[in-house]
């Protein structure tokens, strides 16, 4: 039985979804049912030549219904029918809201006359009357479509009887074909009405031909379902496969949308490491690993003699030395031998290339996911029409069964009531602006100073740090040698707080207050990073130096075994030096160095953060809950209480983290694997430690749709992180001795070589012109030219939308008060407006000019936003509505069908004689153009 | 089961189920066959009870409002006809009854019936407008306790100003209709968005 109720449930589903899939063009139709619920609406397009016709229709559309009311009737107790035939008043009721009395009473009339031609006439239920056939065939084929199309759904079920009736229908529509020629109608209408009765044809003579093509037909049907089951299976597929889809939609309803977009930022991020990381692995390690040589087998694989003794103590690996150094995860491990194994493979061009590729790709991702998330737009304070209508009208989910999904579900529709609220209470506020632009500069003004403060400072230590380094290191103190790092943390410690209660000045909206930090403490970071590179560069210079006399001393050293050997054996068939590979002098390897660097760096990130969850949350969290019970002042309300997350914090951690494996990448092809096991771990421990650690934020508020704004930062750190790495593979010459490029001048030579050597000749003809700067100098010209047509027509096209967007609000605000004026105008006089087609009766200029005070106040006290729309438009900004409607408003027929009604206390006065009326228009009197 | 819940329908009486609310002679077997085994009492009637032990009718807030747009007015019992004639709300809309059929007799699936079905939802005391009261009666129910009344009637306000369009402080059919095809709008908007 559970599945059955299932069944039952998904089949509720999919209707709901189907009818709003159905709804698209609701325009049209809903014009239509306002036509008929109130039949006196006539002319409603000013024309009262169809009046007539569409009556008459009216009439048709009311058999079909009161037919099987008739016929129910006759079945049921009449009783049912009776409630039934209310609740169809009711409804018209309701539709034609504010009709008279008299009129409903009119139709009820009406209808009870038509219902007793149709008891008379039609009994049966597949009848079609002579009369009705004599109106017109269009008419009847769309009862036939409409009652056969009910089957088509579930073929098997189809009785007799309406194989029979669908079979004449069939028939008719044949003929119908036949007959086309001579009808009397107009071509449009003709060809409407061919297509669609082939249509129907061709649909329906399948289900009743016999043999093949009904097997035919109901094998299509078959297949139509299963597809459409198919395809709702997949979709729940394709939602399952989602990862952590669960876990953060958990965090989401408790949390709000703001901590959420930090974990579906980590999310992101995840998916584009594991990109990274297939590059890396498939096409530098795994290669080394299957077709390079192994290890010992070469100096640059083996640990040198000296280290060898301690290789292996767990500290030595911890810092990354000893066999970690010489292992696959460091680019010192790399053999330069052009091509590996059997298949030829070109691991250092493969290298060069996939350490380029991976901020190719990159690039590529954050940028095309930035330009898709930008045509979401909106900063996420969602400026639509009925944000609570919709809230409070759709926000329950009927398919929960679960009660614990049940809780998540009232916790989130309680969260995202919050965040409206927020955005709500931040649209309200409209206090002093001028003190608070005052604030808001002088708050600016005090983070520059602290973060020019700060840049001094860090710039100071590194300076002071250089001239230690100079000095003999047993003469330092422990404070001296470690000032920078202690500076650093200090800054980091300190500043984002600080930054934090500055801010607090401004009184932003959360949102933008948190952008605000965002970039606050970007700019904080990319000092640390400066310091960082500082450092890294320094070492690096002064191991080329090292290196450049032990090169000389090595290449000596060969030239002296060389001579020595020929000398001694007379021959000139050297054998290389019979050396223990461990035994080899080697250089120091800068690039290995940087790439340990850069791993440890990323390994004490990870400690750090994971602590500070373990001891700032779930330590702090610990203590809270549980000494709650013996302490003097309620700790969970007072002081301690729990963390907050830290969004701005954990974003800009994960940013830079990024940046340092971007950059680290290249020296370190491990580094990509390590991050993608902590950005694994991270989410579920964060996860986890947002849920069972943090209380939510005081102000929920609501995070903006598109993550635009970590992308923007992720892309600017991208490229700072770009510019070091190209700089030392163009510049810096390769280690001789260890790595994939050693030997070459240059490590982009291995390019050169690879065109020289392996393509054919005039392909490097072609990279010769390519790279003459006579090609490139135009390239780049019409580059720049067109980002800058580009640039100007999405400028143009966003001023469109906002243009659209304000005439879209306008004549909303415009309805509202025409409906607020109007309120104590004549019912009937409603009625006809609704009817007219360009509002002609509206209430006068003067009155729309003025709204009622009480309304005015009442709007302006909810919403200031709204309270001045309505004067802006009818200051004349919306220029354009206005113009619209003064062009229709002279339309003569619509003043002759109204007669010149009673308009109710307020604009009775004015009547409506034709020549001002007409004029009147939206209020848009000549002389106040 | 399915062929023993049809056995005891009785043939004309499907044809005329069928005539009525558009469901399909399987699809009328079917549900028969549910609302036997929802029928506890076997009397040939649901009452509330008999609705209540569907878990997802037990969860909803709005749970008991839509269990209370199965039984006609002050009637506590309804029986097979009644409840089909409920079912037809959920009914799709076809494509060609869509576009073809608008100005031909209404069927229970359509449009204005399905939003009056969810209008009613929400229409407490069933006077075709939704008061401040009733709008804080419904919000009650789904956030319960976590937002002050305070906020939940500036909730309530705001959803009214949204909608309201005649300025008498509540939301009448009509207004809820523009409501809900303004929301229909958005949903295929944002839809557009989520299938690329």
């Amino acid at each position: 039985m559970p599945s059955q109720k299932k069944n039952d449930i998904a089949i509720r589903m999919e209707d709901v979804g189907i009818e709003i899939d159905g709804e698209l063009d609701s325009g049209s139709e809903g014009k239509n049912r306002k036509a008929k619920a109130s039949p006196r609406a006539g002319g409603r397009n000013g024309k009262p030549a169809t009046t007539e016709d569409e009556e008459e229709e009216e009439d048709q559309d009311e058999a079909p219904r009161k037919r099987a009311r008739k016929k129910k009737a006759s079945a049921q107790d009449s009783e049912e029918e009776e409630e039934e035939d209310d609740r169809s008043v009711k409804r018209k009721g309701t539709k034609a809201a504010g009709r008279k009395k008299k009129a409903v009473k009119e139709e009820e009339e009406e209808e009870e006359e038509q219902g007793k031609k149709k008891k008379g006439g039609k009994g049966d239920a597949k009848g079609k009357g002579g009369k009705e056939k004599g109106n017109g065939k269009d008419k009847k084929k769309k009862n036939g479509n409409s009652s056969s199309s009910g089957e088509s759904g579930d073929e098997d079920s189809l009785s007799e009887g309406e194989m029979t009736s669908l079979k004449e229908e069939v028939e008719e529509k044949k003929k119908l074909i036949a007959t086309l020629r001579n009808k009397p109608w107009r071509m449009k209408r003709r060809l409407k009405l061919l297509k669609e009765c082939q249509a129907f044809v061709e649909e329906f003579e399948g289900a009743l031909g016999k043999g093949k093509g009904r097997k035919l037909y109901a094998y299509k049907v078959m297949m139509a379902k299963k597809m459409i089951k198919f395809n709702r299976d997949f979709d729940n597929f394709k939602t399952a496969c989602i990862p952590w889809e669960r876990k953060i939609k958990e965090v989401e309803s408790h949390f709000g949308s703001s901590v959420a977009s930090y974990f579906i930022f980590l999310r992101w991020m995840y998916g584009l490491n594991l990109v990274l990381f297939a590059f890396m692995f498939g096409l530098v390690v795994l290669p080394e690993v299957m077709m390079g040589l192994p290890y010992g087998s070469i100096p640059r694989k083996t640990v040198p003699r000296a280290e060898q003794d301690r290789a292996m103590d767990i500290s030595v690996l911890l810092d990354f030395g000893g066999y970690c150094k010489y292992s696959i995860l460091f680019y010192g491990f790399y053999n330069d031998e052009r091509t590996i194994g059997v298949l030829q493979f070109r691991l250092p061009l493969s290298y060069l290339l996939v350490g380029l590729g991976i901020f190719g790709y990159s690039l590529m991702v954050v940028i095309r996911t930035m330009a898709r998330n930008s045509d979401e737009g909106g900063d996420g304070g969602d400026d639509g029409q009925f944000t609570f209508a919709f809230k409070m009208f759709t926000s329950w989910d009927y398919l929960i069964g679960n009660p614990e999904t049940a809780d998540n579900k009232y916790a989130s529709i309680t969260t995202s009531f919050k965040e409206s609220i927020v955005d709500e209470q931040e649209n309200q506020k409209d206090e002093n602006i001028h003190l608070r632009r005052f604030l808001r500069v002088l708050a600016n003004f005090l983070i520059l100073c602290s973060l020019g403060g700060s840049g001094f400072l860090i710039y100071f230590v590194v300076k002071r740090s250089q001239e230690f380094a100079n000095l003999d290191q047993d003469e330092l103190s422990w404070f001296e040698k470690n000032e920078v790092e202690f500076v650093m943390s200090l800054l980091g410690l300190v500043c984002p707080p600080l930054f934090e209660t500055i801010a607090e000045l401004e009184e932003y909206h959360p949102r933008i207050a948190l952008k605000w930090q965002l970039g606050r403490i970007f700019a904080l970071f990319l000092g640390n990073l400066y310091t960082f590179l500082f450092a890294l560069f320094d070492e690096v210079n002064a191991k080329l130096e090292k290196e450049k006399s032990i090169r000389n001393a090595t290449i000596w050293g060969l030239n002296e075994y060389y001579s020595n050997y020929s000398s001694y054996h007379n021959t000139t068939d050297i054998p290389p030096p019979d050396i223990h590979p461990a035994d080899v002098i080697r250089g120091p390897c800068w690039e290995t160095a940087v790439g340990i660097e850069f791993v440890k760096l990323t390994v004490s990130d990870i400690q750090v953060t994971y602590m500070t969850i373990l001891i700032g949350d779930f330590l702090r969290a610990m203590i809270v809950r549980f000494l709650n019970y013996c302490w003097c002042w309620d700790l969970e309300a007072g002081f301690p209480s729990y963390g907050e997350f830290d969004i701005s914090g954990n974003v800009l951690g994960l940013i830079f983290n990024q940046g340092m494996i971007w950059m680290g990448a290249f020296y370190a092809p491990g580094l990509v694997g390590l991050n993608v096991l902590r950005l694994l771990t991270s989410m579920y421990y964060q996860c986890w430690a947002v849920m069972s650690c943090n209380v939510p934020h005081e102000r929920v508020f609501k995070a903006s749709k598109s993550n635009n704004f970590y992308m923007g930062l992720l892309l600017l750190v991208l490229f700072l992180s770009l510019l070091p790495v190209v700089y030392t593979i163009m510049t810096l010459p390769p280690s001789f001795d260890c790595g994939p490029f050693s030997g070459r001048e240059q490590m982009y030579n291995v390019v050169m070589e690879t065109i020289e050597n392996d393509l054919p000749a005039f392909i490097g003809n072609i990279f010769t012109y390519a790279t003459n700067p006579g090609l490139i100098l135009p390239a780049v010209l019409l580059m720049v030219l067109a980002i800058y047509y580009l640039n100007a027509t999405s400028k143009n096209y966003q001023n469109a939308n906002l243009e659209l967007k304000k005439k879209m609000q306008m004549a909303r605000d415009e309805e509202k008060n025409r409906r607020n004026n109007k309120e104590n105008t004549n019912q009937v006089m409603q009625d006809l407006e609704d009817l007219l087609p360009n509002r002609s009766l509206l209430p006068p200029a003067a009155e729309e000019e003025k709204p009622p005070p009480e309304i005015v106040l009442e709007k302006g006290s909810k919403s200031p936003k709204v309270a001045k729309r309505p004067g802006a438009a009818a200051n004349g900004k919306g220029v354009n509505i206005q113009k619209d409607v003064s062009l229709a408003a002279p339309n003569p027929k619509a003043a002759v069908t109204h007669p010149p009604g009673p308009r109710g206390p307020s604009g009775n006065a004015r009547g409506p004689p034709p020549g001002p009326a007409r004029g009147r228009g939206r209020g848009t009197p000549p002389s106040r153009r | 089961m399915g062929s023993r819940a049809s056995t005891l329908l009785r043939e004309e009486e499907i044809e005329e189920i069928k005539k009525e609310t558009g469901f399909s002679h399987s699809q009328i077997t079917r549900l028969y066959s549910r609302f036997t085994s929802l029928d506890k009492g076997e009397n040939g009637t649901l009452s509330r009870e008999d609705f209540q032990r569907i878990p997802e009718l037990a969860i909803n807030p709005l749970g008991d409002r839509i269990i209370n747009a199965f039984f006609p007015e002050g009637e506590d019992q309804v029986n097979f006809r009644g409840f089909m004639r409920t079912l037809a709300h959920f009914r799709p809309i076809e494509d060609n009854e869509k576009n073809k059929d608008p100005i031909a007799s209404e069927p229970l699936n359509s449009r204005s019936n399905k939003l009056l079905f969810a209008f009613r939802l929400y229409d407490l005391d069933r006077d075709d407008k939704i008061s401040r009261d009733e709008l804080l009666q419904v919000l009650r129910m789904m956030v319960g306790v976590n937002i002050s009344d305070e906020q939940l009637g500036s909730i309530a306000d705001r959803t009214i100003q949204e909608a309201d369009q005649n300025g008498d402080n509540s939301i009448s059919f009509n207004e809820f209709i523009k409501v809900g095809n303004f929301l229909i709008f958005c949903i295929f908007g944002n839809m557009n968005y989520y299938l690329t």
